[in-house]
Parts: structure tokens; C-alpha cells; sequence
């Protein structure tokens, strides 16, 4: 048995046993994807704290919800959909909207309170590229460019069309390269 | 998860190098101990359910297909307006009860507020239609309402569905749109008479 295989095989008890209502199994599950949930609410929303509240809604919510898991796609991709729910959620409220840099009715950029909550002295350029960009084109560029997801699941998670997320990410790219272009200029 | 082994994400140096980022990044602090506060005494929720996608979805639907009926009732073919003061504020106030929305809703106070608002001029516009009229919207109301109550039971099942997220949000944009539609051709009829 592969080492991957074998992970993956601990998971699957440790859901189980969760399932059953095990806290430590649940626990278990906590630690080994805690970065990756983590990772993504920070990504999206670029708030730490945010992150932090978002990532805690997401484990919550996956407990309440174990008994309904069917294993279709594995634990952690279950996670993340509920995480990006989870943030698509708290984008909508008021709170998340003065949280979170907006585009407006053109989809032009009109501010990046994400850009001034990142670390400058993050080496990546890349990160804080991301960071800047608006919701949607960034939604898409941390779904399909960091995580792997494809356009298709990207766009189920994100429950907009398989199209909306293709051009999300042709302006995400031309976004980030004028940044950066306009980074090495200055 | 699917990798994507070709295409632009591979062709792009940008998205090549955003696939090289680290996927972990650790919080600030050990998010565990507050998680498992929140979770004591919880119990998970049960598989066995009286609602379900399917529920969830013919209740989408219905909202839907209903709400825009009523949207084309009120703006095609406008009921003779009665006189204000023949119409019976009091049982028309009522009998409105604003969609209550479930803990799954990501709606907030503030929003509701929002909606209060505007649900203050749908009272006042739908005190002058015709009865029918506003039993008809009543109805409307009731729809949405069941159709909340069935999403939100269906996404504590599911809280991983994007799509059901969208259908809750579609319910709450249906029950602004209920209202406003009221409100204008409420204005409509207000100026015929």
C-alpha cells in the first residue's frame, strides 16, 4: 500500500469514527487539515481574523453535518466546499462587505482592504498579488490556481458558470501582471 | 480534488507559480480549543430527515416560477385599486409575516433591518389592492417561507452545497423583489385612481 493510499485509508476511520461521534477522531481530522482550511479562508478574504472565525464556522459545521457526509469526494474537498460557503456567506452580510475589498458595477477595482491587511514583508509577490485582487477574480485564482481545483468544481463551489469562472481568471491574470509589472517599474 | 495536468493553470508562469504556494498555512494560534467549546454538548445532526435535496430543490423552484407569476400578475394586468380607506390596513398587516430565515442563511440582523425597511412601504402599498391581490401575495410569502425552512434543513445535511446556498439566496432576493414589485405597481395603481 502506497504511503497516499495509506493516509488515505487513516482518514477514512478517523471519519468514521467521527462519525460516531468521536471528538478525538474529529480532533485527529482538525489537525491534519486545519493549514489547508485555514489557507483558503485567509486567501479569500484576507483578513486573519476572519480567517479565523470562518475556519472555526467551517469545523463546526462540518461536526453538525458528519452523519450526512457520503464520501463522494474526499473529507478535505468536503471541507472546502463548506468552507467557501462559509465565506460566500459572510461576504454577503454587512460585516463581510466592509470587510472585504469590492469591485463596482464595471468590475474595476475600488479598494484592496485585503492588500492592506497582508504582511509586507511576505517575500512572495505572487501572495500579495492574489491578496489584491477583487473578490470574484481572486475566488478563482486561489480555487483553481493554489488548491487545484478544476473550472467545473471551481464553479460549483462557487455556484456561478463554468464560463463566469474562465473569464474571472483571464482578468485575474491581467490584474496580477500589470501589478507586478508596475512593482518592478517602481 | 482534481490536478490539472494542461491548460492555462501549467501554461501561465503566474498561475504556475500561485500552484506553488503552500496550501497549509497554520493560524496564528491553535484554533482547536475554542472549536471544541462550541461543539460541547452539541449533538451531530441526524442522517434521518424529513427534508432533503429534493425538497430543497422543488421549493427553489417553486419560489421561483411563483413570485415571478405574481410579479407578472401585478405589473400586466393591475386589479382596480379600492380606496384606501375602504381597505382593511389591520388584517393586511397581519397577515404579512416576513420570511424568517434559518441559521444557515449567512443573513444577518443588519440585512433584515434592510428588509424591514422596505417591507414598511409593501404595508403601506398592499393595504390598497384588492383583496385577491393581497391573499395572492400572502401566499407568495408563504412559499418562500416554506422553501427557506426546507433549504435551510437541507443545508444542515449538506452545508458543503454551493448550490443550496445560491437557492437560499435566491429566496431572499425573490422576497425583496415580492415586495418591490408590490411597492411600484402599488404606485401604479395609487395614480390610476
Amino acid at each position: 500500500m502506497t504511503s497516499l493510499a495509506s493516509a488515505a485509508q487513516g482518514s477514512n476511520e478517523l471519519v468514521a469514527r467521527a462519525c460516531r461521534g468521536d471528538m478525538n477522531a474529529f480532533e485527529d481530522l482538525y489537525r491534519q487539515n486545519i493549514g489547508r482550511v485555514y489557507g483558503l479562508c485567509l486567501r479569500m478574504t484576507g483578513q486573519p481574523d476572519s480567517a479565523e472565525d470562518l475556519t472555526q464556522d467551517t469545523f463546526v459545521s462540518a461536526w453538525r453535518s458528519l452523519p450526512g457526509y457520503e464520501g463522494r469526494s474526499s473529507f478535505s474537498t468536503w471541507l472546502h466546499r463548506i468552507a467557501v460557503n462559509a465565506v460566500l456567506a459572510r461576504r454577503r452580510s454587512p460585516q463581510g462587505r466592509n470587510e472585504i475589498s469590492m469591485t463596482d458595477e464595471a468590475g474595476e477595482q475600488m479598494e484592496f482592504v485585503a492588500e492592506a491587511e497582508m504582511d509586507e514583508a511576505t517575500p512572495i509577490d505572487i501572495e500579495r498579488a492574489i491578496a489584491a485582487l477583487p473578490p470574484g477574480a481572486r475566488d478563482i485564482v486561489v480555487l483553481h490556481g493554489i488548491y487545484g481545483y478544476s473550472h467545473e468544481e471551481a464553479a460549483g463551489m462557487l455556484g456561478v458558470a463554468v464560463g463566469t469562472c474562465k473569464a474571472q481568471l483571464h482578468r485575474a491574470r491581467h490584474l496580477m501582471r500589470g501589478r507586478l509589472d508596475s512593482e518592478k517599474t517602481t | 480534488m482534481n490536478t490539472i495536468p494542461f491548460g492555462p493553470r501549467n501554461e501561465d508562469p503566474l498561475l504556475a507559480k500561485a500552484a506553488e504556494l503552500p496550501k497549509d498555512v497554520a493560524p496564528a494560534r491553535d484554533l482547536w480549543p475554542s472549536i471544541a467549546a462550541r461543539l460541547a454538548g452539541e449533538t451531530q445532526t441526524a442522517r434521518p430527515r424529513a427534508f432533503g435535496w429534493p425538497a430543497a430543490l422543488a421549493a427553489g423552484f417553486l419560489v421561483a416560477s411563483v413570485s415571478a407569476l405574481l410579479t407578472w400578475g401585478l405589473t400586466r394586468n393591475p386589479e382596480p385599486a379600492v380606496q384606501p380607506w375602504l381597505a382593511d390596513v389591520q388584517s393586511a398587516e397581519a397577515a404579512i409575516m416576513p420570511v424568517n430565515y434559518g441559521p444557515n442563511s449567512g443573513i444577518t440582523a443588519k440585512e433584515l433591518v434592510a428588509r424591514d425597511e422596505l417591507l414598511v412601504q409593501f404595508r403601506e402599498k398592499l393595504a390598497q389592492l384588492s383583496p385577491q391581490t393581497r391573499a395572492d401575495v400572502v401566499k407568495n410569502l408563504a412559499v418562500i417561507q416554506k422553501a427557506t425552512n426546507e433549504i435551510d434543513a437541507a443545508l444542515d445535511q449538506d452545508p458543503a452545497s454551493g448550490l443550496l446556498n445560491q437557492l437560499l439566496i435566491g429566496a431572499y432576493k425573490q422576497e425583496l423583489q415580492l415586495y418591490s414589485t408590490v411597492v411600484t405597481a402599488g404606485d401604479g395603481l395609487t395614480r390610476r385612481t
